[in-house]
């Protein structure tokens, strides 16, 4: 290894080895505020504890269901519509700029319109997150679709094919790649919604369970929760990535 | 583009179909709104349009309101000043962006949602948690593109510069620094939504004072009028701060292809 | 006039890589040459020969792995922006800078004073003929136009000596043969010291006092041609018997180190430095 890679890898591990020691330190001696901060050791004990008893399950499960019914809502939706606006360039020219500017909105700014129509429950951190997540998809779709190159197309119809033989063999294949980043996208904005809103106004689900915490001052498992929601999103972004990567395989 | 493209290309009939969209929405809401809307749920356009006055009369919204596009000019200048700077440091510095480039990408995939009540606990519920919200959504952005700028540059145009007799400093002001000027606006404008998440995300949440509190209240109070009046005004101010941003970016691109 | 070579080559190698490593190559063996004082010397060869590595350790932008150069008397030790300018085959003006602006960046860069870069700047851009298009920016022009800004950013440096880096290269065959008609107009007048890479034969033949042929990787001079005949070159030059037999000649030198460089790339294994 060059000497430059084992710097730079030595700096990529002493870094947050520094910080950690100076968690630590900040905690135990020098007086940082425990209402702040809590002892990094405790905030170990505190996620064994929570991953042994299975506390997160509840929350997790009301959480995971939402991201799941929001995301089909979006993904289905976005898609149909999608390709609808697709089939014409004058359609793609109405509405697509006017998605566009929707989506630069920051969304989240809805979520009381919804907490009035919903009340606090899972129906309305549904309804924002799909919301939400429904144009980065729809987004995609149209842009997938309508750069299909009208060579392939011509050159399919040509050789006699009918709609559907169009759609399935020349529109799909070659829009795919690019519906399917649009996905992983509307995933991840979905799964960032939903924690979003469950922190700003909800009953349930891990978002809410974070604030629960720290309105009762309980730092350590308030950190470990956080730690614990941190690993859930890497995982499942990395397993939507995984799924972008297989599909665009195939 | 003249004067005249560029008002034949605003009244295109995509442009013409499209506000016709937008109308034929607004109708079908004022229509739905008065006929079928229960009032503690919902409210037409134009009942909004009016009761905006009764938002801003509202005591205390003028003040929060303005207290939030405070938070959101000085989070902005905030993430810019150390998105630039950082992302200059990585971007000239091969060292600096193997060691820290990944871990800047790791805190960045980070849903930072989740410390919300962490940050509020440490800086209460004043401006300065808004501030410091919008600056961590909004940095992140900032510094990945001006890295990209600094980047992306053709090595021929340094190694010319550098044939002519450029020193550092020269070939940084005279090279480096145009040609990142437009990665940086698009940075900027990607910081500017980063920041207005941030911020907006933080005032939500804090429901005793600022815009959370009156956005819970009008929510309790079964007020839809005043909601939607409220919601509906920063809207706006995120779509006009938004196209503020494009309009930079699309001026200081113009030499890109 | 002083009888010294404007630049010397002696012995010059170069290696990119390290022994062993995947992508060691030598590009450059053993070559030396002398430049005289306002001679246009022309580099040709094979791809990959070294030419342009040649010509980028002759101007100091790059060390070579061994041998020296000397221009105008001093060993090269880096970039010599008051001795030596540069035009490349890649557009390399500045994008965000309009042609004018360009130019006089140049100078800027080499340190002429604010005073004189205006007038030396004007006088260039009249020169390859850009002045009626100053103020437009790179991306408005031909590619044609845009080499000669590139020229006249080279020319405003006022150096005794040019290397030109396959200049037209990029441009149809049209262009470059005007270009080449102009270029030749131009030197007569400037007698600047001039080493010319280039891929084309009749381009090689037209402008160059003495041509040098490359041998394939790794490269080294095989043979020096002389084209006798004065500048400016006259277009009626390229239809004679003379520019003939001097193609010709080339055309036979080089044919051979051509296919040698053509079959020695299918022949090249997958993974690089598999077979040293």
């Amino acid at each position: 290894m060059s000497a430059r890679r084992l710097g730079v890898r030595i700096v990529q591990v002493a870094v947050p080895a520094v910080l950690i020691a100076l968690w630590y330190l900040a905690t135990t001696r020098w007086g940082v505020s425990r209402i702040l901060l809590p002892n990094p050791v405790a905030v170990v004990e505190a996620l064994k504890n929570v991953l042994a008893t299975g506390e997160f399950l509840p929350d997790l499960r009301v959480t995971l269901l939402e991201l799941a019914v929001a995301f089909a809502i979006s993904a289905t939706s976005g898609v149909a519509i999608g390709f609808l606006i697709s089939r014409s360039g004058y359609r793609i020219r109405v509405y697509e700029p006017l998605l566009a500017a929707i989506y630069a909105v920051p969304l989240i700014l809805f979520l009381p319109l919804y907490v009035l129509w919903f009340g606090l429950g899972p129906a309305s951190k549904i309804a924002l997150g799909a919301t939400i997540s429904f144009f980065p998809v729809v987004l995609a779709t149209i842009a997938g679709f309508g750069n299909v190159d009208r060579v392939m197309v011509t050159a399919a119809r040509a050789m006699g094919a009918s709609n559907f033989q169009l759609f399935r063999f020349v529109l799909l294949p070659a829009a795919f790649p690019v519906i399917l980043a649009g996905m992983r996208v509307g995933f991840t904005v979905a799964l960032l919604s939903i924690i979003g809103s469950e922190t700003l106004a909800s009953l349930a689900g891990l978002g809410h369970h974070i604030v629960e915490l720290s309105e009762n001052m309980e730092m350590p498992r308030m950190f470990a929760y956080v730690a614990f929601v941190v690993a859930i999103a890497a995982v499942l972004n990395l397993v939507v990535f995984r799924l972008e990567a297989w599909g665009r395989r195939r | 583009m003249t004067e005249r493209g560029a008002l034949r290309r605003a009244l295109s009939p995509a442009t013409l179909a499209r506000l016709g969209v937008i109308a034929a929405l607004l109708v079908i809401w004022e229509v739905g709104a008065r006929a079928f809307g229960d009032p503690l749920f919902i409210a037409p356009p134009s009942r909004v349009l009016m009761g905006l006055g009764s938002v801003f009369g509202t005591r205390g919204v003028p003040g929060a309101l303005g207290i939030t596009l405070f938070e959101l000019v000085v989070a902005f200048a905030l993430a810019v000043a150390i998105g630039l700077a950082v992302g200059l440091v990585l971007g000239l510095n091969g060292f600096a962006r193997a060691s820290f480039m990944p871990m800047v990408l790791l805190v960045y995939g980070m849903p930072q949602i989740t410390i919300l009540p962490l940050f509020v606990l440490a800086f209460g519920i004043g401006p300065t948690t808004k501030i410091v919200f919008g600056v961590t959504h909004g940095v992140f952005p900032i510094v990945l593109t001006v890295v990209a700028g600094v980047q992306n540059i053709k090595p021929i145009l340094l190694t010319s510069a550098r044939a002519m007799g450029a020193s550092f400093w020269q070939q940084f002001r005279h090279v480096i620094f145009p040609h990142m000027i437009p990665s940086f606006f698009t940075g900027m404008r990607l910081g500017m939504t980063g920041v207005l998440l941030g911020v907006l995300l933080a005032e939500l949440y804090v429901s005793t004072a600022g815009i959370g509190f009156f956005t819970t209240q009008f929510t309790q109070n079964f007020d839809p009028v005043r909601l939607l009046g409220l919601i509906g005004t920063l809207a706006a101010m995120a779509v006009v701060l938004n196209a503020v941003m494009r309009g930079l970016e699309a001026h200081y691109a113009r030499w890109r292809d | 006039m002083s009888n010294e070579p404007a630049i010397r080559i002696r012995d010059v190698s170069h290696r990119f890589g390290e022994e062993g490593e995947a992508r060691n190559v030598r590009a450059l063996t053993g070559t030396s040459l002398d430049v005289a004082r306002g001679e246009l010397l022309c580099l040709i060869g094979p791809s990959g020969c070294g030419k342009s590595t040649l010509l980028n350790i002759v101007g100091g932008l790059l060390a070579p792995s061994a041998g020296s150069v000397e221009v105008l008397g001093r060993t090269v030790a880096g970039p010599r922006p008051r001795d030596i300018a540069f035009v490349f085959q890649e557009n390399a003006l500045f994008p965000w800078n309009t042609v004018r602006e360009n130019v006089d960046l140049g100078m800027r860069f080499q340190g002429v004073a604010r005073a004189e870069r205006a007038e030396r700047a004007q006088r260039a851009l009249v020169a390859v003929g850009l002045a009626d298009f100053a103020e437009h920016y790179p991306a408005q022009l031909s590619g044609g136009m845009r080499q000669r800004a590139a020229l006249a950013r080279a020319l405003s440096l006022q150096t005794g000596i040019l290397l030109m880096d396959e200049p037209f290269g990029a441009l149809d065959e049209q262009t470059r043969m005007i270009l080449g008609e102009d270029l030749s107009v131009l030197l007569a007048a400037t007698k600047k010291t001039i080493v010319f890479v280039t891929h084309s034969l009749g381009e090689a033949v037209f402008l160059a006092d003495r041509v040098a042929v490359f041998s394939a990787r790794p490269g080294t001079i095989k043979q020096v041609i002389a084209v006798e005949e004065p500048h400016p070159r006259k277009p009626e030059f390229v239809t004679s018997a003379k520019f003939t037999g001097l193609r010709n000649q080339l055309y036979g030198l080089l044919h051979d180190e051509i296919r040698k460089t053509m079959s020695a790339e299918s022949a090249r294994p997958a993974t690089p430095g598999a077979l040293s």
